[in-house]
Order: structure tokens, then sequence, then C-alpha cells
């Protein structure tokens, strides 16, 4: 049976070349290939497994997905308040410029617009 | 020593008798060892020829036997159109025996429904059609009814537990064709039948995989929220072993836990370099509050994200990258509770995006609304007041995450 499978067509029939036992022991460089369209979701090896074969192992009682509770699969804070990058320099060159790198209590009216030397910020 | 195919009917005989339904899968799927002995016993074998043997085996499976010698012949001449059909009507004998007993006969049911999916889709590459998936799916959908019908057997011996995988099969032959609106019908049958044991009793293959589907299914109808709960499930459940499983469930995952404000660890891409490749880009920009890198990542990937359907997600997720480079003026600006707008269209010149200071109050106003940012504008003053705590909340700690982005 197997001669008749070296189809030379372009899309290859996926089936009864193996079966999925045999399908699920290819060598870990799989990992490596892209996710192409066609590459489905695929029969597991076995049936059932329990916790110690599951990423839950790696969390450390954490909850799933909880970055607080302890998942360091997933990083949820990455707001930095010290960030000196050329941007950083820049912005606050560029504050400065403006006159507003810290504004205390706006003033009257018109006064918010009035001290810009930006011509975009005025105001109708 | 080849086997005939009366000791194949004494095999299958065995297997009944002893209920061993691993090897009655063995017996009747086609690239077993004996499949092969029984084509060289027939050389051209029809449904006529074989009558003879009808009565062999109690019904239904002489008929069995004799579909499955068809079977391995039409695969073995490569006549995938003949195997469909002669596998189907193996299937619809099968069901016969299937129903009248409890669910000691699974493992057969799931190798042969297994089987169907794989010569319709040889079947379909011959026509450069789908009808033979459309009706694989069909077949299998009837196997569904025929398990939920099980109101007799002792629950541990139920047939119910076919369930779950029959309708990962089922989804998973609709979407090999992409025909995936057609799989609310099962899963609407699946709603209607409230009596199936609950899914996390089921074998985790079971398990993954349909909420992988399902999972799938949520993102693509743009349900994220479910989305996001079945394939994280999904991917924690996973067995470790099936990276390419575990990559296919994160290839949707990371982009959604991104959306609501979770970024992969460096650990977690490393494991799945090509995942990495395209992802990391993006969270690397986010992180950095990098507007222009995210836009060159866009740019670059789109085609990628596209394949992957992802892409809808990342356009999406650039406001976020908007958020974090507003906090940054907000910082530079010594964490003051007012900010005129156009220190706002500064930063956003700075990086070299040409837009006009009204475009930035309405980013501005539509961060507020969103939830990004904790303030309101005065627009008179062209001002906008911060929130003196949490002006900028976490991410992570919104309510409405996928909700409001729609």
């Amino acid at each position: 049976m197997s001669s008749n499978n070296a189809s030379t067509s372009k899309t290859t029939p996926n089936s009864l070349k193996l079966d999925e036992q045999t399908r699920e022991q290819k060598p870990p460089q799989a990992q490596l290939s892209s996710l192409e369209e066609d590459d489905e979701f695929e029969e597991f090896a076995a049936q059932d497994w329990d916790d110690s074969k599951t990423e839950l192992a790696n969390l450390g009682g954490a909850n799933p997905g909880d970055v607080r509770d302890g998942d360091k699969l997933w990083e949820d804070n990455w707001d930095d308040d010290d960030v000196e990058d050329e941007f950083s320099v820049q912005l606050r060159n560029e504050l400065a410029k403006t006159g507003q790198g810290t504004t205390g209590v706006v003033g009257g009216p018109s006064t918010g617009a009035s001290a810009s030397n930006d011509p975009e910020a005025m105001q109708h | 020593m080849p086997i005939t195919f009366s000791e194949f009917l004494t095999m299958i005989a065995d297997a009944l008798s002893s209920q061993q339904g691993l090897n009655l899968a063995y017996l009747l799927r086609p690239t077993s060892p004996h499949g092969k002995d029984l084509i060289k016993e027939f050389r051209n074998p029809t449904r006529n020829l074989l009558s003879q043997y009808e009565g062999a085996l109690v019904a239904p499976w002489d008929d069995i036997a004799i579909s499955y010698v068809l079977v391995v012949n039409a695969v073995a001449k490569n006549r995938p159109q003949d195997a469909f059909k002669e596998h189907s009507s193996l299937i619809s004998s099968f069901y016969r025996y299937f129903t009248s007993n409890n669910g000691w006969t699974l493992p057969a049911l799931f190798a042969i429904l297994r089987d169907l999916r794989d010569i319709a889709h040889d079947a379909d590459v011959v026509t450069h059609k789908t009808e033979s998936m459309e009706e694989a799916a069909r077949i299998i959908t009837k196997a569904f009814a025929n398990c939920v019908a099980d109101r007799t057997s002792p629950i541990a011996e139920s047939r119910k537990w076919g369930v779950y995988y029959i309708v990962g099969l089922v989804m998973k032959c609709y979407f090999r064709v992409k025909r995936i609106s057609l799989c609310r019908n099962i899963l609407r049958a699946l709603d209607a039948n409230p009596d199936i044991p609950p899914l996390s009793s089921y074998p985790r293959s079971h398990q993954v995989t349909f909420r992988y589907y399902l999972g799938t299914l949520s993102f693509l109808n743009e349900d994220y929220e479910k989305a996001e709960k079945e394939l994280s499930l999904a991917y924690y459940h996973c067995h470790i072993d099936s990276v390419r499983n575990q990559q296919r469930i994160l290839a949707y995952l990371i982009p959604l836990r991104i959306l609501r404000g979770y970024l992969p660890t460096q650990e977690l891409l490393d494991r799945f370099p090509t995942l990495r490749d395209v992802y990391s880009p993006f969270s690397t920009a986010l992180r950095r509050a990098d507007i222009k890198a995210y836009d060159l990542a866009l740019d670059k990937w789109e085609r990628r994200l596209i394949d992957l359907n992802t892409w809808l997600i990342f356009e999406k997720a650039r406001e976020l990258v908007m958020r974090g480079l507003f906090r940054r003026v907000w910082v530079a600006s010594n964490k003051s509770t007012r900010i005129p707008i156009h220190m706002f269209h500064c930063a956003v010149r700075v990086i070299g995006m040409r837009v006009d200071v009204e475009e930035v109050e309405c980013f501005v106003a539509n961060m507020i609304y969103k939830g990004l940012i904790k303030g309101y504008i005065s627009h008179e003053r062209q001002t906008v007041v911060l929130a003196s705590n949490g002006a900028f909340p976490r991410l992570s700690d919104r309510k409405n995450a996928f909700t409001i982005n729609m």
C-alpha cells in the first residue's frame, strides 16, 4: 500500500501513510517548521495525561495566566518611569522648548493656549 | 505469515467477544499490516463477489469486514473516491452495532472516523472539491447523535465519552475546507444536550482539541473573551511534548494576551522560535512604547499576520503603544495632573508622525473612553486633566479590555 502513496500531486495526501501513533513521533526539529495553513492541529499520541505532562507543572501552583500569582510566561507590568533613551531626551528637550516642561496650575481660560509656541495648538 | 480473510474474521470475532476496543480499532485500520494481505488475497474484489461471506460473522460485522476489504483495495489502487464510498458504508454498518452497545467500541469508532476524514481529504485532492470532506463531517456528526443518545449504559461505559472527540473532529473537517460557519450546528447540538459529563472529566486529548477549535472559532468570530479563555485552557492542558500543537494554540493566544495587557516573556517566546520571529518585534515595541518600531513591524509582518489571522489584533493593539507613548509624556512632565494637549502632540511629532493637534486630542479622548487613561479633557483650555491616582492604569487591570476594543 505504501507505494501507492508516493503521490506526485501538489498537495500531498496526508492520510494513510502513517497512523496517528507514528505521526506523533517526529523528531523535535518539527517545532522549527513554520505555521503553514495546512499544518493543522495534530492528533495526540496519548489519550490522557496528568498535570506533570502539561504546562501546569511549571506554574508552581499559580493560577494559569495569572502573572501576579506567579505565572512566569507573561508579564503585565512593563511601564517604566526611568527610561533614559534617545526618545526621552528628545522629548524632554522638546517639552522644555515649549516652556511647558512642567505645568503647574493652568491659568485663565486663554493662557493654556497662548503660552504655547506651537502654532498648531492655537484655538479656533 | 499472511493473514487470510477467514483469519481476519476470527480476529474480529475475538475482539468482539473480549470487548477489546483498541484491538478492534487496529483491525479496522486500513494501514494495518493485514490490510496488505487481504489485498493479495482478493485481487479484484467487489461487493458482489464478497457476498458469499455474508453471515460468516454476526451482523453487521460480516458487512463491516467486507467493506474493509473494499476500502483497503481502493486505497491500494489509489482510488480515494471509491475508498471514501466504501469506508462510509463501513461506518454506517458500524453505527448499527455501536448504537446497540455501550461505549466499549469508542476507540474503534474514533479510529474509523479519523480514517474517514483522511480518506475524504485524499478524495478532495483528486477532485479539487470539498464535497467529500463536507460529507465526512455529516457522517461524523451522526456519531455525535449516536453517542449522546446513550441513556442506558452505566456512566463509566457510556457512549457519551465519545462526544467531545467527535465534536473536535467535525470542527477539524470544517476548518480543513474553510467552512467554519458550519461548526455552529454541532456546537448548538452540544449545548442542547446538558446531560453530558463535564468537559473536564474527559481525556485531556479530547479537551484540548475541542478547546483549540472552539477557541479558534471564537477568535475568528472576534469573540476574544471566549477565545482567550478556551485557548488558555487548551494551552495549559496540552501535552508538553506536542510542541506543534502548543505552537498552534499560542499563535492565537499570544496576540490575545497582548491585547489584554499581558506580554509573553522572553522565556516563553524562546521556546517557540517561529512565533518569536513574528511576535517579538511587537512585544518589544510595546515594552518600549516605540510606535515607530511597532509600525515598522506591522508593515514588515503584514503578510504573515494575515496568514495567521492575527493582523487585526495587532492593529487594535497599536493603541496600547500609543498609550505607552502618552504615558512617557506624563512621566517627562513629572506626572503632572494637567498636561496640555500640545505636549502630547509634540511627542507624536518627535517620533515623526505628522498629525494635527485635533487628531491627538481625539486619540486622548478615545483612550479616556477606553479606560487607558483616567481623566478628562478640557477642550476649552486644551488641557488633559488626569486623575491624581492611577492616571495610566495597568493594562491588565481593565475589565473591558476586549469588549471596548471592538
